[in-house]
């Protein structure tokens, strides 16, 4: 019996490991010298070379840019999840017509693909000079993530029965606060799902900056990742530091959150 | 008696009444709750829809001669005898067809497996799904690395010449497959998260009942398991169907498009048009075709995938 559960698990590791090496190779030869990676790309690396490490830091202003990303990253994250769950919240409550349109109006948008409206955006940016603005590219990807987060809370705002409210407003609670504090805390691991959501694509975004931050001070990391490649096409071994860097708060988001990850990525699809 | 039961109701009636009442009182406060939301949808996709790239697509608009005029549907009858145009868009059909079926297998069955009784499910879970959260773009160079450099080595090791002298990036159909086998790569683990979370929904006694009824292997797998599992099919095809018309990232950063334009899929069709030749009108054009396509194709796939589904 015990041959049965080690079996398959020693498979599916192995099969793990296949899949994962392009980030393995990645990661470990981010720590070799570029002679040693070209030579020996698929070895491990025969000691930790940092070199890689603190050229790319240099030259990618990467603490700069790194901040950059954190900054769009954060405000995001907080100005979607706020925006979308009071939107949801308001919509949720609205009885009629109305609530529907509106409910429909943010679902429709999580099919409009980024690329059909980039030109618009880039057009109407200029018009009203609001290129080469971190903000600007905070609130839009509030805009754009919003639509599933609107849909996602609407989703779960429904399972939560409606006496929970009344009992509060009977008990004098006003409705701001019946919001915040009686409702919000109900929804927490939706919230967090959404922001590890918010967090990986924008984090991860690479056309959103690209085309609208053109300020060498206000670049994003994937951008100067990426940036690195076309003015530098043989530097391999620096790109490879700076992929790994960006990888590092990805990981560490995912470790602390795997369990949220699952669980709300499930409940939004079973919704669905 | 009746009396009684007539109380009773007439509380309730006003109960609800004054609950109504409670909406009613606020419903200004809801409305005023949507209004953030709505303010950032708007900036950032319902103005430059229907305020930018629908009206800019009746207009023969260059960036570079800065004129300016309307002409009505004259882009999108250009549009129809556009063979760099229609390639892309047969491009971005092949490699989207063979992703979303090779992504949804391959998801399906290691959800399928990682549900048996093994060890370690959350670390193996992770190791597949982590390169799903990595961006697409940057995990990209690497597999470029891995197709030029890599392969011919690992070709030399195992002495296997063909391995060994394949062009990754030289001919259209080598270029296709690798952007093929990086996508599925990366969708992979995310459609195996929810199929997942849909294995985990089946009730254990319909399945101890089919495994009674003698229905085991792989038929039970088709028959039993598959159809209960439509809902997830559902959202996962939906997925996929949506990213790979949102394809851009990873062929942009593997072949660039080339090997003469023969791996471009629509979305860097469009941002040539726009970014390169600075035809705004006729890229708008292309971005309405895109969008149609991308409405048209999931809510079809929504509604007949929704038809198949089945409660238990």
């Amino acid at each position: 019996m015990k041959k049965k559960i080690w079996l398959p698990t020693i498979i599916m590791f192995l099969l793990g490991i296949v899949f994962l090496m392009p980030i393995l190779l990645l990661v470990m030869n981010a720590f070799k010298t570029h002679n040693d990676m070209i030579q020996n790309f698929l070895s491990f690396p025969h000691y930790l070379y940092f070199g890689n490490f603190t050229e790319a830091i240099e030259r990618m202003k990467l603490w700069m840019v790194v901040g950059n990303s954190a900054l769009v990253t954060v405000g995001t994250m907080l100005l979607c999840t706020v925006t979308s769950f009071m939107g949801a919240y308001g919509i949720s409550h609205i009885e009629g017509k109305f609530g529907n349109i509106m409910y429909l109006l943010f679902t429709l948008g999580q099919i409009v693909p980024f690329h059909s409206i980039m030109i618009a955006l880039s057009v109407q940016l200029t018009n009203m000079k609001l290129l080469n603005n971190l903000l600007v590219l905070v609130c839009l990807y509030a805009g754009f993530h919003g639509a599933f987060g609107v849909f996602t809370y609407v989703g779960f705002l429904k399972s939560i029965p409606k006496e929970l409210e009344e009992a509060a407003a009977i008990d004098g609670c006003g409705v701001f606060r019946c919001m915040w504090q009686v409702i919000f805390p109900l929804v927490r691991s939706t919230s967090v799902t959404l922001l590890v959501l918010f967090f990986l694509w924008t984090w991860n975004d690479f056309l959103m900056p690209n085309l609208y931050i053109s300020d060498g001070a206000k670049r994003t990391l994937t951008v100067a990742i990426y940036m690195f490649k076309s003015a530098s096409g043989s530097e391999w071994n620096l790109m490879l530091a700076g992929l790994t860097i960006s990888i590092i708060p990805i990981v560490i988001i995912y470790i602390a959150a795997q369990k949220y990850i699952t669980s709300g990525l499930t409940a939004g699809a079973v919704k669905m | 008696m009746i009396q009684k039961k007539d109380a009773v109701g007439n509380r309730e009636v006003r109960e609800r009444r004054d609950m109504s009442i409670l909406y009613k009182k606020n419903r200004k406060f809801y409305l005023m709750l949507i209004l953030p939301a709505l303010a950032v949808y708007a900036l950032a996709l319902l103005v430059p829809m229907f305020g930018g790239t629908i009206p800019y697509s009746f207009l023969k608009w260059n960036l570079m001669t800065g004129k300016k005029a309307f002409i009505g549907l004259d882009n999108y009858i250009k549009l129809f005898s556009d063979t760099g145009f229609w390639k892309s868009f047969l491009f971005n059909l092949e490699v989207g067809v063979f992703t979303i079926v090779g992504s949804n297998i391959l998801g399906f069955v290691l959800a399928y497996f990682l549900n048996e009784n093994i060890k370690a499910k959350g670390v193996i879970r992770a190791m597949f799904f982590i390169p799903n959260i990595v961006s697409a773009v940057l995990v990209s160079f690497i597999w470029v690395f891995i197709f030029t450099c890599a392969m011919p080595a690992i070709g030399a090791a195992i002495g296997w010449e063909g391995l060994a002298n394949v062009s990754w990036f030289g001919t259209p159909g080598m270029a296709t497959i690798t952007i093929i086998v990086v996508s599925v790569w990366q969708n992979v683990g995310f459609l195996m998260i929810i199929y997942t979370a849909g294995l985990q929904t089946i009730p254990k006694d319909v399945m101890e009942s089919a495994q009674l009824d003698g229905c085991s292997g792989l038929k039970k797998v088709l028959k039993i398991e598959l159809p209960l599992l439509m809902p997830t099919v559902t959202i996962n095809l939906f997925v996929s169907i949506s990213g790979a018309f949102k394809m851009f990232d990873i062929p942009n950063a593997m072949t660039a498009g080339g090997p003469y334009g023969s791996t471009m899929p629509v979305a860097m069709n469009i941002y040539q048009e726009a970014f390169t030749k600075y035809n705004l009108g006729y890229g708008s054009a292309k971005s309405v075709v895109l969008f149609l396509t991308v409405a048209a194709v999931t809510l079809i796939q929504l509604y007949v995938t929704r038809k198949k589904e089945v409660e238990y």
